[in-house]
């Protein structure tokens, strides 16, 4: 027996020739890529595509949702027709599935990658995205020159003659199983596409007071800044609380 | 008048689905309010990474989507059956040539090498298009300069993507050989749809591009949404220092570098920085990540999988790895 939901074939003797029906097949569609257009526009709308892309790439966000909602419209505008064109019960639950993640994003908080990736990612410090050391030699440090400038003998070289020189960095805290009680990592996720490709940019902040900070907790660190080969050090004159910051990735 | 006025069974049992259907959705959305199952790193990680991986591609998707409706409804069918009738080694190097022109990463290529199939280009034209537009089209060329800008081997990284990318896809297609279309290409069911005719005269143009738009989304889009599950799967579980370990070996480190890109299933605009941050590895090794990554991974798998007859994915996969790997110990024979 067919699982057809509208019975498939031409329509029925005695219906008129330009009687149109709506196609259940082409609303399925059309409802589909509305969804995932209230998705991307939802995204624009929220600032929730800081959370998934990096400012090198969010335009795709608007381009999407443009280019969904014209599509979902075109579709809507094509559903009644002359041809019955039903849609089989497997074909509706994928069609559901393709759906199911639209209800994932939006229904779960927003959240970024935290301590559990930082072990599994690879270190900015070796990637090649490298800040000119000339960069690193003048102006405000960033979170992305210190770990850039960690790329090449020369971006070294001129991030060690800041040596000493006052940092502000905000991250989020790491702790590794031999990390000093009055030790911890500020790490922050360096983003060039989207969060699959993030790598880290980590500095070991020492003198910090024990028990302060659990993992994941988002603190800005003031302190001096002490390049050690391939270490980058930060001895905090101050180390406080802060809350998660509206664009959580770097962009390299 | 219209005569579809009484309730029909067939019409109940839609409806019954899609409330079912609606209802599993919103099911979804008070389970996961309730159990909050972002309370554990591994499923908050793997949700992410799954969504950036979506929010990403599906664009990219959609314009290729465009770009296949376009092919149907405004390209005549003679123009790309012209095509077919030039000598094949012609037009391999000539459709990867193409691939410059299409600057979109490979989710995108591959619904518009499937319209081009299906309208009538040589498929293996289509198969050596569909890889080497994500390995050598310009922003890809420009990333891959920006990753490697400013260290040693910089233009061998640039250059060696660029050749060994159009060498891999021209030798891929060969190997695809003179396939029928019919051998090539799965049937969409989109497609039962895409051709109806309204009083015994083909849809306006628009009605048919728009429906062929939505079919070729939908069609994708399935695949997408299941490579990019393995994909985040992958990735929240496989720390970056495994591949660490096997470096310093010849042949091995090669084929650990297209595993790590097929497994990683990176877009192929921003791979170029991930495989910069190899260091370990040799120039070889990055260009076998970049040039391998692009034309097989868990996301792609799937798309293709989906698109395309079961012993072709399996020619393909092959095919790429092998002139990949071979292409990619020539250069580390030659670098010393």
């Amino acid at each position: 027996m067919s699982d057809a939901l509208v019975p498939p074939g031409p329509v029925p003797l005695g219906t008129t020739a330009a009687a149109r029906h709506w196609s259940p097949s082409r609303l399925a569609g059309g409802s589909v890529l509305g969804v995932w257009a209230v998705l991307f526009w939802w995204l624009l709308l929220t600032g929730r595509e800081n959370f998934y892309l990096s400012t090198r790439t969010q335009w795709v966000v608007p381009v999407g949702a443009t280019l969904l909602t014209l599509a979902a419209l075109g579709r809507l505008l094509t559903a009644r027709t002359t041809q019955r064109e039903p849609v089989r019960r497997r074909e509706a639950w994928i069609m559901g599935a393709v759906v199911a993640p639209v209800v994932l994003i939006m229904a779960l908080p927003p959240a970024t990658l935290g301590q559990f990736s930082a072990g599994k990612r690879s270190s900015f410090a070796s990637s090649g995205v490298a800040t000119s050391a000339a960069d690193i030699a003048s102006g405000e440090l960033t979170l992305v020159d210190v770990a850039a400038g960690q790329t090449t003998p020369e971006g070294e070289a001129a991030l060690a003659a800041r040596a000493g020189e006052t940092v502000d960095f905000v991250g989020f805290v790491t702790r590794y199983d031999d990390t000093p009680a009055d030790e911890l990592f500020l790490t922050r996720y360096v983003v060039t596409c989207c969060v699959a490709d993030a790598t880290i940019a980590q500095v070991r902040v020492v003198n910090v007071t024990p028990g302060a900070f659990e993992p994941n907790d988002w603190i800005e660190v003031t302190g001096a800044i002490y390049p050690i080969g391939r270490e980058v050090i930060v001895n905090a004159a101050s180390a406080v609380a802060v809350e998660r910051p509206s664009r959580p990735y770097l962009t390299p | 008048m219209e005569q579809i006025a009484a309730p029909s069974p067939g019409r109940d049992a839609t409806r019954r689905t899609a409330a079912e259907i609606v209802a599993a959705l919103v099911g979804v959305a008070v389970l996961l309010q309730l159990a909050e199952p972002q309370r554990f790193a591994w499923v908050q990680t793997a949700f992410i990474i799954f969504g950036s991986l979506l929010i990403q591609a599906l664009p990219f998707v959609l314009v290729g989507a465009f770009a296949s409706a376009v092919i149907e409804v405004f390209v005549p069918g003679r123009v790309l059956e012209r095509l077919a009738d030039l000598p094949r080694p012609l037009q391999l190097p000539a459709a990867a040539l193409a691939g410059v022109a299409m600057p979109i990463c490979e989710c995108g290529s591959v619904p518009v090498a499937r319209r081009l199939a299906a309208k009538g280009l040589l498929p293996s034209a289509a198969v050596t298009f569909m890889l080497a537009a994500p390995v050598v089209n310009p922003v890809v060329i420009a990333s891959t300069y920006v990753a490697y800008r400013g260290r040693e081997g910089m233009w061998t990284m640039v250059g060696g993507r660029f050749l060994l990318g159009m060498i891999v896809a021209v030798v891929v297609g060969w190997t695809v050989g003179a396939v029928s279309k019919d051998g090539l290409l799965k049937p969409n069911p989109e497609d039962a749809h895409a051709h109806p005719v309204e009083l015994g005269r083909p849809e306006p143009r628009w009605r048919r591009f728009f429906l062929h738009l939505g079919g070729d989304f939908l069609f994708m889009g399935r695949y997408l949404v299941l490579g990019a599950t393995f994909a985040a799967l992958v990735q929240t579980f496989l720390p970056a220092s495994w591949i660490s370990k096997v470096a310093g070996l010849p042949v091995i480190s090669l084929g650990a570098m297209m595993l790590l890109a097929a497994l990683l299933s990176l877009c192929s605009e921003s791979d170029a920085f991930i495989a910069a941050s190899f260091v370990q590895f040799g120039h070889a090794a990055q260009l076998a990540f970049l040039v391998f990554g692009p034309m097989v991974d868990l996301k792609l798998g799937t798309l293709y999988a989906g698109t395309f007859r079961k012993g072709f994915v399996r020619t393909v996969v092959l095919a790429s790895f092998a002139t990949t790997l071979v292409a990619t110990m020539w250069l580390q024979v030659l670098s010393g």
